[in-house]
C-alpha cells in the first residue's frame, strides 16, 4: 500500500504569494521531475484560502498559523520514501537544497500518512471537461484535525468517524457537493521521522494524526464543507482541539502522475 | 452490559496523557497499593515463579542460521504441521538478511485449554496488577482505550473475538529496559492466514502489530515496530504453544506485513535476543500459573 508525505509550507520572508506558487511549481516541481528519486507521484495545493482554530477563539492556539502550500509524494513503500530522502550516494538532493528559497522551513509541517477513500452519495458524473478529471476536482478540502491529547489514537479515529457520518447526515449541501473524500490516516512510522524533519528542517512541529481531503467541483462549493464544519464542531465527541485543527482550500496541481488521465 | 463505574474493571480507565505520564513510575515496579493488595489475585504477584528449563533458556544463547526463519509474508507456515514438526526450527533467534529481527520459541502447557487462553488474554487487559503478576519482574502495567475497554467488557462479544481490533498499552521490559509498547490485536483474518487451513490446524491464536519506544522517550529514540504471532495448537493433555515474532515490520493500512527499516540496518542483535529470553520467561510463568488462576476466577471478567 503506497504511503504518503505530507508537508504544508508557508512562503519564506520577502515572497509574494504568486512568486511562492511560481517558483514552486515550475522551479521546485521542475527539480522533482529531473531527481525523482523513488517517488511514484507528486501533487502540490496551492492554498486558495482557510482558516486556523475556531470563531470562539479571541486569539490564535494554532501553531500553524499560515500555510501557502501542502506538498503529496506519494512512495509505495516506506522504505522508498527514506531512500528519496536521504539518498544513497548523495550528500544533499538538489530538491534537499531548494526549500529554503521559498519555505520558511522550521515551521514545516508533515503528516507521513495513508490513505483510506470513504463512500460519498454524489460522486462527480465521470466524465465532464468543465470541471476535470473524473475524482480530481477544482478544489480540495485539506482539513488538519489536531487529537485532543488526552484520547487514545485508536479511539480518535474512530469517534472522528462517528461525528463524520452524524455531520454528513445533517448536511444536505455536503451530501451533495463533496464529491470524494480521503483520510490521511497519520503512520506510527511517522514516529521516527528524523529523516524527513532534517530534509523539511522543521523544528517542533505539530502532530497532526489526521487530514481529510475534500474534493469540491469549485470554489462556488465552499458553502458545503462550511455546513459540514459546523456540524462536526457542534458533535458532542469529544476528540478534537479545535483550536488548533485549520483547513485550507487548495488548488491541486499534478507534478509526477505517470497514471493515466481518467474518464 | 454491565456500566458499574465503579468497579475495578471500569474504575481502572485512564486518560491517553495520563496513562502514558504513569507508565513513568509504573516501569520503577513500585510495591502495590492498599487497593491492589486487597484484589483477589493478588497473591500470584508474590508466588515464586517457575523458572524456565535451562536448556530451552540456553537455546537462545545464540543466534540461529537465518535459513532456518523466514519471514511473515510466509505467515501460513506456522499452519502446515507436518513441515512445523519436522523441518521448522522452533526455538531460536537471528537477523534475517533485510535486517528484522526473527524470534521462534514453543513450549507445551499440559492442562491448558483454549477457552483458558482467550479468556487469559481479554481477562489481563483489566488492570494494572492483571499483567504485573504474568510476569512481575518485567510486567509494569497495562491500559485499554475507554471504547477498547468497552468492547473488552461487552458480553454480546464471544471472548476469542474481544481482542481483535483492540490494542493493548502495556508497559514491560524485553531485556532491554522498561518500554512502552502498544500492541494491536488482530483477528486470524486480519493477520493474514489462509483460514480455510487456519480452522482445521489452530486451537486458538492471539496477534498482530506493535511499536515498542523506551518509557523515558525523548525525541531522537527510535519507535520500533514488529508482527507478533502467537498460535496454540491442541496436543495430548494440553496446548503447544509456538510463538513467532518480526521485529522491524509492521502492518499497513491494508493489513501487509511491511519492512520497515531504513536500507541497510538491522535490528539490534541484543534486542531480539532480549525478546526472545523474556519470551520463554513470560511463557514458562504463563503455563505453570494459568490453569490455576483461570480455575479460581474464570471465565468471568469481573472479580
Amino acid at each position: 500500500m503506497p504511503i504518503k508525505l505530507m508537508a504544508a509550507s508557508r512562503r519564506r520572508p520577502g515572497l509574494t504569494r504568486a512568486e511562492y506558487f511560481r517558483y514552486l511549481e515550475h522551479y521546485h516541481g521542475t527539480v522533482a521531475r529531473l531527481e525523482r528519486f523513488k517517488i511514484d507521484r507528486y501533487i502540490q495545493n496551492h492554498v486558495i484560502d482557510g482558516a486556523f482554530g475556531v470563531l470562539s477563539d479571541t486569539s490564535h492556539k494554532n501553531k500553524a498559523v499560515d500555510r501557502e502550500g501542502v506538498v503529496e509524494l506519494y512512495f509505495s513503500e516506506f522504505r522508498d520514501m527514506l531512500d528519496t530522502l536521504e539518498p544513497q550516494g548523495v550528500e544533499q538532493s538538489r530538491a534537499n537544497q531548494d526549500g529554503k528559497f521559498f519555505a520558511d522551513e522550521p515551521t514545516n509541517i508533515i503528516v507521513m500518512a495513508e490513505e483510506v477513500e470513504l463512500p460519498v452519495s454524489n460522486p462527480r458524473p465521470k466524465f465532464n471537461p468543465g470541471l476535470g478529471e473524473s475524482g480530481c476536482g477544482a478544489v480540495k478540502v485539506l482539513h488538519y484535525i489536531m487529537r485532543k491529547p488526552e484520547v487514545f489514537p485508536n479511539d480518535y479515529h474512530k469517534l472522528w468517524r462517528q461525528a463524520h457520518d452524524e455531520a454528513m447526515a445533517k448536511s444536505p449541501y455536503a451530501q451533495e457537493m463533496f464529491r470524494k473524500i480521503v483520510l490521511s490516516k497519520r503512520a506510527r512510522v511517522n514516529d521516527n521521522d528524523a529523516a524527513a524533519r532534517a530534509h523539511f528542517r522543521m523544528v517542533d512541529p505539530p502532530v497532526y494524526d489526521l487530514v481529510v481531503s475534500i474534493t469540491l467541483d469549485s470554489m462556488e462549493q465552499v458553502g458545503a464543507f462550511r455546513q459540514y464544519l459546523e456540524a462536526m464542531q457542534e458533535s458532542p465527541l469529544d476528540f478534537a482541539d479545535w483550536s488548533e485543527s485549520f483547513f485550507l482550500y487548495v488548488r491541486p496541481v499534478r507534478i509526477i502522475d505517470d497514471a493515466p488521465p481518467k474518464d | 452490559m454491565t456500566q458499574d463505574k465503579n468497579l475495578p474493571e471500569w474504575k481502572a480507565q485512564k486518560t491517553y496523557t495520563q496513562n502514558r505520564a504513569d507508565s513513568e513510575l509504573k516501569a520503577t515496579l513500585p510495591p502495590l497499593t492498599p487497593e491492589e493488595e486487597a484484589r483477589p489475585f493478588a497473591k500470584y504477584y508474590y508466588e515464586p515463579l517457575k523458572q524456565p528449563d535451562p536448556a530451552h533458556y540456553a537455546a537462545m544463547e545464540v543466534p540461529i542460521d537465518p535459513a532456518g526463519a523466514f519471514g511473515p509474508e510466509e505467515l501460513d507456515r506456522m499452519l502446515d504441521l507436518k513441515r512445523l514438526e519436522t523441518q521448522e526450527v522452533e526455538v531460536g533467534w537471528c537477523n534475517l538478511p533485510n535486517g528484522a529481527g526473527f524470534i521462534a520459541n514453543t513450549i507445551v502447557y499440559p492442562d491448558v485449554t483454549a477457552e483458558m487462553i482467550d479468556w487469559w488474554f481479554v481477562w489481563h487487559t483489566l488492570e494494572d496488577l492483571r499483567y504485573r503478576i504474568w510476569y512481575p519482574p518485567q510486567h509494569a502495567g497495562i491500559m485499554l482505550s475507554p471504547i477498547d475497554r468497552a468492547r473488552i467488557l461487552d458480553p454480546d462479544i464471544p471472548m476469542r473475538e474481544k481482542n481483535w481490533g483492540v490494542t493493548h498499552y502495556v508497559t514491560e521490559n524485553c531485556d532491554c529496559g522498561m518500554e512502552n509498547v502498544d500492541i494491536s490485536f488482530r483477528s486470524p483474518k486480519d493477520m493474514g492466514f489462509d483460514m480455510d487451513r487456519f480452522d482445521k490446524v489452530a486451537a486458538t491464536f492471539a496477534g498482530g502489530g506493535g511499536w515498542a519506544v523506551t518509557v523515558c522517550k525523548c525525541d531522537t529514540l527510535i519507535t520500533a515496530p514488529a508482527i507478533m504471532c502467537h498460535m496454540f495448537y491442541k496436543v495430548p493433555g494440553g496446548l503447544r504453544h509456538r510463538t513467532r515474532f518480526w521485529m522491524g515490520y509492521r502492518f499497513t493500512e491494508d493489513g501487509k506485513p511491511e519492512l520497515c527499516l531504513p536500507p541497510g540496518v538491522a535490528v539490534p542483535a541484543d534486542a531480539v535476543q532480549g525478546l526472545a529470553r523474556h519470551n520463554v520467561k513470560e511463557f514458562t510463568r504463563f503455563g505453570d500459573f494459568l490453569p490455576r488462576i483461570y480455575k479460581e476466577l474464570g471465565p468471568s471478567l469481573y472479580c
